[in-house]
C-alpha cells in the first residue's frame, strides 16, 4: 500500500516525491487533452453517450471515492446526495427559473450541510452498520420523494424544451457541450482529490482509515476530518446528480435515487484501485462501456444474455485483480519507493 | 492463467465495440423500413418486453407477407406505397431507467437509421423517447404509455392511438353510474394504487372523478410497489368494506393483492381494475379462480371476433409466437404497428416529417383494426379521442366476456360479482 | 381501525416477521464466520423459490415435502460458491470486504440473468397445495395456513441451530473459526471446509426460507430484490453474527412495518423499519445482540 506512506518517510523523500508529484500533474494533463480531443475521432451519438456517462460516472466515483476510498468510510447511500443535487437544481430551474448554474451550486451546498447533519450520528458506527445506515437514509429520502407532491412524486420533473444554451445547460441533438462539462467536472473532482491527497486532511484521513484509535491517540481530529471529507464528496456527487438532471432532462425518483446508483459510484472506484488518485477513472473507463455495451447490444432480446454477460464480468474483474486493477502497475511504484 | 483471462475479457470487449458498424451496413439496405422497438426486456416487467417483442413481430409478419385480413395496412406483402418494402424491427432494451430509453432510442435513430420508434410500457420512458424523437424529427408511437402527461407537452412527433388514464378511469366511472340508474346500490368506492407514475395518474383521475360523481371514498390507499407483504394494506380495505374496490396494480402486486385478499377472508362485492396485472395471463393462471366477475378495463376483446372472423386469425398469429391469447399491452402494441405502416404507406416515404404528416392525416375505421374503437384520427396534440375503452368481465379459465360499452357488449353484467 | 383489526395486523405482522427473521439468518451466520456481507442473498432465495417451483412441475409432490431437497441443493450450491468465488474474493490483501461485496453483487446479476434466460421472465406461481389458499379463522382473526407453517419452521430452525451452535462438533468448529482464523489451524480445523460447510449451512437456510416463500409468494428472475434489503437490514438490527438477534430482529421488524402501514401512508411503511434500525445503532453502534 503506498498511499499509507507516513508522513516522516515524506519528509526524507521530499525532493523525489515532489518531482513525482509535479509528474503525476504532467500526464494527468497530457490524459486531459487526450480525452478532450476524444469527439473529434467519436462522431457516433450513441458512443459519445457512452463516453459522457463514462466521465459523469468516474467523477462520482472520485468524490465518492474521496470518502470511501481516502477516509475508508464505505458509503453506499450516496444516490441520496446525488438525488438532492438533481432535484435542487430541477425544481429552482423549472419552477423558479432559476439558471441551472446556481441550482448545482445550491444543490451540492444543500447536500454537504445534509451530509454534515447525517455525518454527526452515523460516524459513530463502524463497518457494516455504517454502510447498512447510509443505505437506510437514502432508501428514507427515495421514499419520502416519491410521497412528496411538490417534488411531482412519483411522475417526476420534465425540463421544458428550449433553444441550445449554454446557461441553461440544454442542447436538443448536440452532445459535445455534455462531454465537456462531464469532463471538466471530472478533471475538477481530480484536482481535489489530487491536492487533498497530499494535504494535512489526506493525511488524517488515511491515518483514520488504518487506524481510528492510533489516529485520535496522534491527536488527529477523527469525527471532523470524517465530517470535511463527507461535506466535500457529498458536495461533488451533487453537482454530478445537477449535471444528470440537465443531460437527461427529466428526473423521477427511481431514476436519480435508487439503490443501484449508489453503488453505481462505488463500484468504479473498488474496480480500478478504492483510495488512488486514478482508480475510479480507469474502473469507470471499464465498467460503464460494458454496461452500455452489453445491454445495447444483448439486451434487446429479452433473454437476460446481458445481465449473465455483464455480472460474469464483475466476478471476473473482482476475483482476478482483488485490489483494483491499478494493482497491476503497483509493484513498480512499490520498487521505486524501495530503491 | 491470468494473461488468458485477460485476453479473453479484451477480445470480448473489442467484439462488442465492433458490433455497431456491423449493424450500419446492414441498415443502408433501401428495401426495408426500419422501426425501433424499445421495451423492458429485463428488470420486473420483461415479460412485458418479451410480450411486446411477440406482438409487433406477429405485427410485422402480417405486413410483410400476404395475408389476406380486413386490416388497414395488412394488404398484400410488404409496404405497397414503397414498392412492397419490408418492415424490420429493431428492439431495444430500456430497464425501465429514462436515462437509459433515451439513450437507447438516439442509439436506434443514429445507428439503425430507424424512422420511426414504438414504446415503451412505462410512461417515464416515454417522456424521454419522446423528447429524443421529436428533437431528431422522427415519429413516437406510445403504443401503451398511458399517463395523460405524456399527450400534454405540445409535442409534434408524439402519437398514442390508444385511451389515457383518464379515458380508461372515466369509462369506469360511466359505467358505475349506468350500474346506479339500474337500480344496483354503489356508495363508496376503495382506491388501491401503486407508488409509480401510472398508480398515481389512475388515483388522480379516480378521486375526482368519485367527489365530481358523488361516490364516498371508503379507503385510499397507496402503496408501494414491489412489497413483499400486503397484509396490512388488505386489513384497511377490509375495514373500508367499499362497493367496489378500484385496484391499479402491476402483476406482482395483483398476484399478492388476492392471494392475501383470500387470506384474509376478505371478498370484495366488487372490483374494477385498471387492468395492467389484471390483464396479464400470468395472474388469472395463477389466482383466477378468486376472480370470476372481477372487471377490468381494457383496450381490447375477443369477443370482437364474432363481428371480425380476421380477429381469431390474428391471435392465432399471435398464440403461436407467444403461447397466450392478445390483451389489454399486446393488442395496442400490434396495433401501433399497423397504424404506423399504414402511415409509411401513405407517406410512400421513410421520412419523420413525411411519415408525421401521414400520421397526422390517418383516418383508420375502428372496423379494419383488431379494437372496439371508433375510429383513429389524432388529434393535434397527437391523441386519438376515438379510442374507447371497454370494460370486461373475467368469466373463468381464461376467458372475458365484453360488458361494457353496450354496443360493445356481449352480455350484462353480473353484479354484484360474488352474488 | 378496531381492536380486531389491529389484532389481525399485529399477528399477520408476527408470522411475517418470523418468515424474515428465517430468510435473514443465513446471512447473519455467514456473516459471523467470516465477517462477509453477501450481496447475493435475495438471489439464493430466488433460486430456492424457483428450485420448489420445478420440483413441483416435475414431480407434482407438495411443496412442504421437497423442502428437505431445496435445502440440500442450497447447501451443495452455497458450499460451491464459497469454493468457487468467494474463497478467491479472500485472497485481496486489501479491502476484503467491498472485493467480496463487488463478487457477489457480479454472482447476484449473473443469478438473474440465467434465471430469467433458463426460467423466462415471466412469473410464476405454486397452485393446489396443501397449504396454499387455506385460512385458520381464530375468532375473526385470519391466519393463512401457508404463514403459520413458515413460522413454525422458522421457529424449529432457530432451535434446530441452537442445539447445531452448541452441542455438535460442527458447531463449536464454526465458533471456533469465528472466534480466531489464525488460531484454528494450529489446532488441525481445515478453515476452509469449515468456511465451505458454513456457507453450505447458510445457503441452506435461505433454501428453506425460499421453499416455505415460494408456498404463498409469486417467482420471478427479480424476487430476491424484495426481500434483500429488509434481510440486511434485518441482520444490522440484530446484530451481524448473532443468530438470535436474527430472530428478534425478524419479528420486530414485521411488527413494526405493518404497523408502519396502519399509521403512515403505506407506501411509507418501510421508513418505519428504517427509522428503527437508525434508531436502534444510534443508541447500541452494534445492533442489538451484536459483539464488536
Amino acid at each position: 500500500m503506498t498511499s499509507a506512506v507516513l508522513p516522516n518517510s515524506v519528509l526524507a523523500n521530499e525532493n523525489a516525491f515532489a518531482s513525482r508529484r509535479r509528474n503525476q500533474l504532467i500526464i494527468a494533463g497530457l490524459i486531459f487533452a487526450a480525452v478532450a480531443a476524444l469527439p473529434r475521432f467519436v462522431t457516433d451519438v450513441y458512443m459519445q453517450n457512452v463516453l459522457i456517462l463514462t466521465l459523469m460516472f468516474a467523477a462520482l466515483s472520485q468524490s465518492w471515492n474521496i470518502l470511501g476510498g481516502y477516509c475508508g468510510q464505505i458509503s453506499l447511500g450516496h444516490a441520496l446526495y446525488f438525488g438532492v443535487g438533481a432535484y435542487a437544481t430541477t425544481v429552482l430551474f423549472v419552477k423558479y427559473g432559476v439558471s441551472p448554474w446556481f441550482g448545482m451550486l445550491a444543490g451540492g451546498a444543500m447536500s454537504a450541510v445534509l451530509a454534515l447533519a447525517l455525518g454527526w450520528p452515523c460516524f459513530r458506527l463502524k463497518g457494516h452498520y455504517f454502510s447498512i445506515a447510509t443505505i437506510v437514509i437514502a432508501e428514507i429520502g427515495l421514499l419520502l420523494v416519491h410521497n412528496w407532491d411538490y417534488l411531482g412524486g412519483a411522475l417526476g420533473i420534465q425540463w421544458p424544451f428550449g433553444p441550445d444554451n449554454w446557461a441553461t445547460l440544454q442542447f436538443a441533438r448536440d452532445k459535445i457541450p455534455y462531454f465537456y462539462f462531464a469532463l471538466g467536472l471530472f478533471i475538477v473532482t481530480w484536482l481535489v482529490t489530487y491536492f487533498i491527497e497530499e494535504s494535512r486532511w489526506g493525511y488524517w484521513w488515511r491515518a483514520v482509515k488504518d487506524n481510528p484509535e492510533a489516529a485520535a491517540s496522534l491527536g488527529v481530529t477523527v469525527f471532523e476530518s470524517k465530517m470535511a471529507a463527507a461535506a466535500i464528496s457529498a458536495f461533488f456527487t451533487a453537482i454530478g446528480g445537477a449535471f444528470y438532471a440537465a443531460f437527461v432532462a427529466y428526473i423521477d425518483p427511481e431514476s436519480v435515487m435508487a439503490f443501484r446508483f449508489s453503488l453505481l459510484m462505488a463500484l468504479p472506484a473498488v474496480l480500478g484501485g478504492i483510495g488512488t488518485l486514478w482508480g475510479p477513472a480507469v474502473g469507470a473507463a471499464i465498467l460503464i462501456p460494458i454496461t452500455e455495451i452489453t445491454r445495447s447490444y444483448a439486451g434487446g432480446g429479452g433473454s437476460g444474455l446481458d445481465l449473465i454477460i455483464y455480472g460474469t464480468l464483475i466476478m471476473v474483474v473482482a476475483l482476478a485483480k482483488p485490489e483494483g486493477i491499478l494493482s497491476i502497475f503497483r509493484r513498480s511504484a512499490k520498487s521505486e519507493n524501495a530503491s | 492463467m491470468k494473461m488468458n483471462r485477460r485476453q479473453l475479457l479484451m477480445s470480448g470487449v473489442a467484439a462488442a465495440a465492433l458490433a455497431p458498424m456491423g449493424r450500419m451496413a446492414f441498415a443502408q439496405a433501401a428495401t426495408e423500413v426500419v422501426i425501433g422497438v424499445v421495451y423492458p426486456m429485463s428488470g420486473s416487467n420483461a415479460q412485458i418486453g418479451v410480450d411486446a417483442k411477440h406482438a409487433l413481430e406477429t405485427a410485422a409478419d402480417i405486413i410483410n407477407a400476404d395475408y389476406d385480413l380486413e386490416l388497414q395496412g395488412a394488404k398484400g406483402a410488404g409496404i405497397a406505397g414503397l414498392g412492397g418494402a419490408k418492415i424490420r424491427l429493431v428492439f431495444a432494451d430500456h430497464q425501465a431507467d429514462p436515462q437509459k430509453g433515451r439513450a437507447e432510442a438516439e442509439r436506434l435513430i443514429t445507428q439503425d437509421k430507424v424512422c420511426a420508434i414504438i414504446g415503451a410500457f412505462h410512461s417515464s420512458v416515454s417522456a424521454t423517447v419522446s423528447a429524443t424523437t421529436e428533437r431528431y424529427g422522427i415519429p413516437y408511437i406510445a403504443a401503451d404509455s398511458s399517463s395523460p402527461s405524456l399527450h400534454r407537452r405540445n409535442l409534434k412527433f408524439f402519437f398514442r392511438a390508444a385511451a389515457h388514464d383518464e379515458m380508461f378511469s372515466k369509462a369506469m366511472f360511466d359505467f358505475m353510474d349506468a350500474q346506479k340508474k339500474k337500480g344496483k346500490k354503489i356508495d363508496s368506492v376503495a382506491l388501491f394504487h401503486e407508488d409509480t407514475i401510472f398508480g398515481t395518474d389512475s388515483s388522480t383521475v379516480q378521486q375526482k372523478l368519485a367527489a365530481e360523481r358523488g361516490y364516498k371514498i371508503a379507503a385510499d390507499i397507496k402503496y408501494r410497489a414491489n412489497s413483499p407483504s400486503l397484509t396490512a394494506e388488505v386489513q384497511q380495505l377490509k375495514s373500508g368494506d367499499a362497493d367496489v374496490l378500484l385496484p391499479s396494480s402491476y402483476t406482482t402486486d395483483a398476484i399478492l393483492l388476492v392471494k392475501t385478499m383470500a387470506e384474509l377472508g376478505y371478498k370484495p362485492k366488487n372490483i374494477i381494475a385498471q387492468a395492467a396485472g389484471f390483464s396479464e395471463k400470468t395472474v388469472f393462471d395463477t389466482v383466477g379462480d378468486q376472480l370470476v366477475g372481477l372487471i377490468s378495463r381494457g383496450s381490447f376483446s375477443l369477443d370482437l371476433a364474432a363481428k371480425r372472423p380476421f380477429i381469431t386469425k390474428v391471435n392465432e398469429l399471435f398464440k403461436a409466437r407467444a403461447g397466450r391469447d392478445l390483451n389489454d399491452n399486446t393488442s395496442r402494441q400490434f396495433t401501433a404497428l399497423l397504424i404506423l405502416a399504414d402511415a409509411i404507406d401513405r407517406a410512400k416515404s421513410v421520412d419523420g416529417e413525411q411519415i408525421r404528416a401521414a400520421l397526422a392525416a390517418a383516418d383508420i375505421p375502428g372496423e379494419k383494426t383488431i379494437m372496439p374503437w371508433k375510429r383513429v384520427k389524432f388529434g393535434p396534440d397527437g391523441q386519438n379521442e376515438d379510442a374507447d375503452p371497454v370494460l370486461l368481465q373475467y368469466v373463468g379459465e381464461n376467458k372475458f366476456t365484453t360488458i361494457y360499452p353496450e354496443i360493445a357488449a356481449v352480455a350484462d353484467a353480473k353484479w354484484p360479482m360474488n352474488a | 381501525m378496531s381492536t380486531e383489526a389491529l389484532i389481525q395486523v399485529i399477528a399477520s405482522g408476527l408470522l411475517m416477521g418470523l418468515i424474515y427473521a428465517l430468510i435473514a439468518v443465513g446471512l447473519s451466520l455467514i456473516f459471523g464466520l467470516m465477517d462477509v456481507v453477501n450481496f447475493a442473498h435475495g438471489e439464493f432465495l430466488m433460486v430456492a423459490m424457483y428450485a420448489t417451483f420445478g420440483l413441483w412441475l416435475v414431480s407434482g409432490i407438495d411443496p412442504v415435502l421437497l423442502a428437505p431437497a431445496v435445502t440440500a441443493l442450497l447447501f451443495v450450491m452455497g458450499a460451491l460458491v464459497y469454493l468457487g468465488i468467494v474463497r478467491y474474493a479472500m485472497r485481496a490483501k486489501a479491502n476484503i470486504g467491498m472485493v467480496q461485496i463487488f463478487a457477489t453483487f457480479g454472482l447476484a446479476i449473473l443469478i438473474q440473468g440465467l434465471s430469467q434466460y433458463f426460467f423466462t421472465p415471466d412469473y410464476r406461481s405454486i397452485s393446489n397445495t396443501w397449504l396454499g389458499g387455506h385460512t385458520l379463522n381464530v375468532f375473526g382473526v385470519y391466519l393463512p395456513w401457508p404463514q403459520i407453517y413458515g413460522g413454525v419452521i422458522s421457529v424449529l430452525v432457530f432451535g434446530g441451530l441452537y442445539l447445531l451452535m452448541s452441542r455438535t462438533d460442527f458447531g463449536r468448529a464454526l465458533e471456533a473459526t469465528r472466534e480466531d482464523q489464525g488460531a484454528v489451524a494450529l489446532v488441525g480445523i481445515d478453515r476452509n471446509r469449515v468456511f465451505a460447510l458454513g456457507w453450505g449451512l447458510g445457503a441452506a437456510l435461505v433454501g428453506i426460507a425460499g421453499a416455505v416463500l415460494a408456498i404463498f409468494y409469486y417467482i420471478h428472475p427479480q424476487v430476491g430484490a424484495t426481500f434483500a434489503l429488509i434481510a440486511y437490514v434485518t441482520v444490522a438490527l440484530g446484530g451481524f453474527g448473532s443468530v438470535f438477534g436474527a430472530l428478534v430482529a425478524g419479528v420486530i421488524v414485521g411488527l413494526v412495518e405493518a404497523l408502519t402501514a396502519v399509521i403512515l401512508p403505506s407506501s411509507l411503511k418501510a421508513v418505519g423499519v428504517y427509522a428503527l434500525y437508525l434508531g436502534v445503532v444510534f443508541v447500541r453502534p452494534s445492533g442489538l445482540f451484536g459483539r464488536l
